[in-house]
């Protein structure tokens, strides 16, 4: 298999396991990305397997460990460097220390390293400890590695000796010489590599496309210290592929885009799902590249460009693609599933890929029909009968329009004059009243809200009373005192209500709201009141 | 199991090497940023439970100093509408590594989610002196302001983030302060940028075309709603303003089959009930108009616009006690409208209320700047009621607008409306013929739909649909007046109840014809 990249999932971190030997020796943890290359000129051109974990690089041949590199540790930041020093001295109580370390914190450019750091999160009394525990040792910075491809060293050949280029955490490229494992070259890059894509050979022309955290995507060339151009994806991507001339990337925002090597945005299509994974897929035979994309929603699916070629439907969300030479078959199609299993599918031999596999012409709601509201043959009689008779029928409408508005008015006026309204508008006592009635019967909870709607001044001397029908219902108080009305408070006044009928009947219940000495109401409420459905249990 | 493999795992890189000189020691420290690729993988495949777990399990490795893992989570939080929660994580994020700008981006975003535009900026600010070369900082900066209403602001900071990296989304936003400044060439002016940087955003096509037909600008913007239905067949906005185009050129069926589409999509939407029932205005089936526009008028109540329109269904049904409650209603909502009287007027002089149909036509000659229809009616009511004087000074007022529309619209008069002129004007005994020969004998003589649907679409806010939709129905409702004026006016013979229809439906093909002239 040409050099692939599979990313394990959490869950299955020893994804990729080799078949004959077994258990590692050596290299457990998760491994953050793993490579094929060729690394010597040498007969049998055996490839090596390269996985990548924490800070070092697991180089296997033949099955076998072979070599482990890793990253050499970062330069301390020098003052930190002092400090420490001179608590190794006892030079420098540890309440200094932290000042100083803080300090050094705040501004400094190299930032400070995991001892300083955990340091400074202690409580003052541990501090003492910790600085004889650890002063002896001198401080380290180690980072580690995101991502990793490989890249040809001179020769574009298929089987030639390819180098080891890493992505780091403190936000790196390193190039690695594939026999000796030194670094050749070193890039920096404004945010942590995730996706690298590289083509070309390292010793010659090289171009470099690097998917970085910030969701933006910078493009390198051999000679260029600093990234050439950047692609402001604005979104965070999650696959990088390179075709032909064009780099596809697809977003976290469901979407393919095309980008020259400039960086200048050529397409984008839309997905229905979100993307999970992206890769090559070359038909060498054909002259056929294109991109693969495992989606969430269990599809994998082939592009060329913007053409849809085809769709692969899989049980389970596919996590990583790989597309190439799997024993004597040139074109496999290996792919992982969230689940953990593992698909294996043969291309056809004949196989041919097509455009317009996908949706092409008017989309298929166009076919469907209007959901047309019906009328009914009444609604039609109704109609006819409206040209017949309009003018009466406008005029019959006008007039009782009328009446209506004048009885509206006139009850109005009524409610006005003998305080029929639950809002009482008179200036010296502003209340608002309103009812709730609980319980199924024959015992109701009838809950009178009272409100004093003035601004400042409290209600005293107000009084309650209820009128009904005797012979239906019973009340404990139908006539009592009401406290104090403090402005804006809503005053629950609660009773309860026996309903005395057993024919399922039920009345109007007038609450009345009273001031001592006077006869007419300040305001009234009528409660309808439900029918009991308590009989039986009554 | 898994538990044993981590806590090897934790030893493993560095203590291999370094246990044996000095076992006496404390443990190596891990790794802080050992699993941020795999958090960060995680995290952008949206797989947010996996994620937190391994978030989770770092932060206890680290004892809570692994910013990136708290970076995430704040952005997971985030995500979850937990928005305090996040801003609360960044701020601690912002504590870990005071120099990054990126925290503090964060935090501000947060706070505007929150809606502390004020603060935000601040924060924003703040974040800028760390990194000027930020568009994204500059973007929502500009975005802040204009929440701040500090339109001026955020002029100059959009123009900055355009300066550094262009966006769609900063040119949409530029463009909609022009729209809120009121200025719609210089909106046009953006959006005809950003759609030269980025010719396939089906947002910007459909709102460039939108503002073309604002503008009355057809063919401009049929291209952009076309070419953002290439990229997007099922692009709402983009179907129904191509759909209303349709209308106004008579192809009723091709924008009946657009709707369809729309129709799965969005069934609620009332705009688009009401141009479907246009749609079958136009086909005269007038039952099926009423449905769908009594549809949208359920989804709408408010919209006078497809009030307007029942109305006028109604009148061409006459049903003319049904039409006067929904004109009544529109007029109600939009009492600003000349056009709504004179139909009122209509309806009532139909009911035999003669007195308020006369005031209905006062008061629509008073709304009313350029319609001559609206005039044409008054007169041709106050010929049948024998007030000779006053029909010749609505006569007069008719012709006036006529000639002043002569010369700056496009469009052919109606001819239902001339033949009606010219009739009143014989039976007034004016200079006959006058206004009318110019139009007869130069079918180009202009007509003035096309302001009526500016008019119309400029009360409706910027980018809403619903804008071109009703401007197209009341475009074609306009020019379904003369009938109504027909049925009214009996210098004709009693108009019989099927001969009405017709001759409107004559009309808009050759409204049509005339504006695929003009192309």
């Amino acid at each position: 298999m040409a050099g692939c990249t599979l990313r394990p999932h959490g869950q299955h971190p020893h994804l990729f396991r080799l078949p004959a030997a077994g258990r590692f020796a050596w290299g457990r943890g998760v491994q953050a990305a793993a490579a094929t290359f060729l690394m010597e000129q040498h007969e049998p051109r055996t490839p090596a397997l390269a996985l990548a974990s924490g800070p070092c690089v697991y180089v296997y041949k033949n099955l076998r460990p072979y070599f482990k590199f890793s990253l050499p540790q970062l330069p301390p930041n020098p003052l930190e460097q002092d400090l420490w020093n001179q608590a190794k001295e006892d030079r420098i109580d540890p309440l200094t220390l932290k000042e100083m370390l803080e300090g050094i914190r705040e501004k400094a450019e190299v930032p400070l390293s995991v001892q300083s750091l955990r340091f400074l999160q202690l409580e003052l009394s541990e501090m003492e400890a910790f600085v004889n525990q650890h002063k002896s040792k001198s401080i380290r910075r180690q980072t580690v590695i995101t991502t990793m491809t490989t890249l040809k060293k001179n020769l574009a050949d298929e089987d030639a000796v390819s180098c080891l280029v890493l992505g780091t955490e403190n936000k790196e490229l390193l190039v690695l010489d594939p026999e000796a494992f030194t670094v050749l070259a070193k890039i920096s890059l404004p945010s942590v590599p995730v996706f690298l894509e590289v083509s070309g050979q390292f010793d010659v022309e090289f171009r470099l496309a690097a998917a970085c955290r910030n969701g933006n995507i910078y493009m390198l060339r051999r000679d260029s210290k600093r990234p050439k151009y950047c692609i402001e994806l604005s979104a965070q991507p999650v696959g990088l592929v390179r075709v032909h001339k064009v780099l596809v990337v697809g977003s976290n925002q469901d979407s393919l885009h095309g980008f020259t090597h400039k960086g200048k945005r050529l397409w984008a299509v839309q997905m229905p799902a979100a993307i999970l994974t992206m890769n090559l897929l070359e038909q060498r035979s054909r002259g056929l590249q294109a991109v693969m994309a495992g989606l969430a929603n269990g599809e994998v699916r082939i592009y060329r460009d913007k053409a849809l070629l085809s769709i692969i439907r899989t049980p389970d969300a596919v996590t990583s693609l790989c597309f190439g030479r799997y024993g004597r078959e040139d074109h496999t199609l290996i792919m992982t599933t969230r689940g953990g299993g593992l698909i294996i599918k043969i291309l056809k031999r004949t196989a041919v890929f097509v455009e317009g596999g996908g949706e092409a012409g008017p989309p298929p709601a166009q076919a469907m029909k209007l959901n047309m509201p019906r009328k009914t043959r009444l609604y039609v009689d109704q109609t006819l009968r409206e040209r017949e008779a309009g003018t009466a029928m406008h005029r019959s409408f006008q007039a009782d329009l009328y009446l209506l508005r004048l009885r509206a008015a006139r009850a109005y006026a009524q409610a006005l004059e003998s305080s029929l309204s639950p809002v009482s508008a008179t200036a010296r006592e502003p209340l608002k009243l309103h009812a709730v009635v609980q319980g199924l019967g024959p015992t109701f909870k009838l809950t009178l809200h009272l409100q004093n709607t003035s601004t400042a001044r409290p209600i005293l001397g107000l009084l309650v009373c209820f009128l009904y029908n005797e012979g239906l219902y019973a009340l404990p108080r139908a006539f009592f005192k009401v406290p104090l009305l403090v402005p804006g408070l809503s005053y629950p006044l609660e009773t309860f209500v026996e309903s005395l009928s057993d024919k399922g009947i039920s009345d109007i219940i007038k609450v009345l709201v009273l001031r001592e000495g006077q006869s007419a109401p300040l305001l009234s409420a009528h409660i309808n009141m439900p029918v009991s459905e308590g009989l039986a249990a009554a | 199991m898994a538990e044993q493999r981590l806590a090897m795992r934790t030893q493993f890189p560095a203590s291999a090497e370094s246990i044996k000189p000095r076992l006496k020691k404390a443990p190596e420290f891990p790794i802080l940023e050992k699993q941020n690729w795999l958090i960060h993988l995680h995290y952008i495949r949206k797989d947010y439970e996996a994620c937190k777990d391994v978030i989770k399990e770092q932060l206890q490795e680290t004892q809570g100093l692994c910013e990136y893992a708290i970076y995430v989570q704040a952005l997971i939080f985030r995500l979850e509408g937990n928005i305090q929660e996040s801003l609360e994580l960044f701020q601690t994020c912002a504590v870990l590594s005071p120099q990054s700008a990126d925290n503090l981006k964060q935090v501000a975003r947060s706070l505007f989610l929150l809606g502390k535009h004020k603060a935000a900026t601040e924060v924003y600010n703040e974040a800028a002196k760390l990194n000027q070369k930020d568009w994204e900082i500059c973007h929502n900066l500009g975005v802040c302001y204009i929440y701040l209403k500090q339109l001026d602001k955020a002029q100059d900071q959009l123009h900055n983030a355009l300066h550094l990296n262009r966006h769609d989304l900063t040119y949409i936003m530029l463009g909609k302060i022009h729209l809120l400044e009121g200025d719609l060439d210089k909106a046009i002016e953006i959006y005809k940028k950003a759609v030269e940087f980025s010719p396939e955003n089906t947002e910007l096509l459909t709102t460039l075309g939108l503002l073309y037909l604002q503008l009355g600008i057809y063919q401009k913007a049929f291209e952009h709603l076309g070419n953002a239905l290439t990229y997007d067949p099922t692009n709402y906005k983009a179907i129904l303003a191509a759909g209303s185009m349709m209308q106004t050129h008579g192809d009723f069926d091709v924008a009946l089959t657009k709707y369809r589409i729309v129709a799965c999509a969005v069934p609620e939407s009332p705009p688009l009930w009401n141009n479907i029932g246009m749609c079958f205005f136009g086909k005269k089936k007038y039952v099926a108009a009423i449905s769908c526009l009594k549809r949208a008028n359920y989804l709408a109540p408010f919209d006078w616009k497809i009030l307007y329109n029942l109305g006028l269904v109604h009148l061409t049904m006459q049903q003319y006690a049904s039409a006067f409650h929904f004109l009544s209603a529109a007029i109600n909502f939009q009492p600003k409208m000349g056009e709504l009287y004179m139909l009122l007027a209509v309806a009532l002089t139909n009911l035999e209320d003669t007195e308020n149909a006369r005031r209905a036509y006062t008061e629509a000659v008073r709304l009313d700047k350029c319609n001559p229809l609206v005039n044409l009616n008054y007169a041709v009511l106050l010929y049948n009621q024998g007030e000779e004087r006053g029909a010749l000074a609505q006569y007069q007022e008719m012709e006036k607008k006529v000639n002043l529309l002569k010369d700056s619209s496009s469009l052919e008069f109606d001819p239902e409306m001339v033949e009606m002129a010219q009739k009143l004007g014989a039976a007034l005994q004016v200079g006959e013929a006058l206004v009318w020969t110019k139009p007869v004998k130069d079918p180009k003589s202009k007509q003035r739909t096309t302001s009526t649907s500016k008019a119309a679409s400029f009360q409706q806010p910027l980018g809403s649909n619903q804008a071109l939709g009703q401007a197209m129905s009341s475009a074609a409702a306009y020019r379904k007046l003369p009938s109504g004026v027909g049925g009214t006016s009996q210098l004709t013979k009693p108009a019989s109840l099927p001969v009405e229809p017709e001759p409107t439906v004559e009309a808009q093909p050759t409204e049509a014809s005339a504006q695929i002239r003009e192309k």
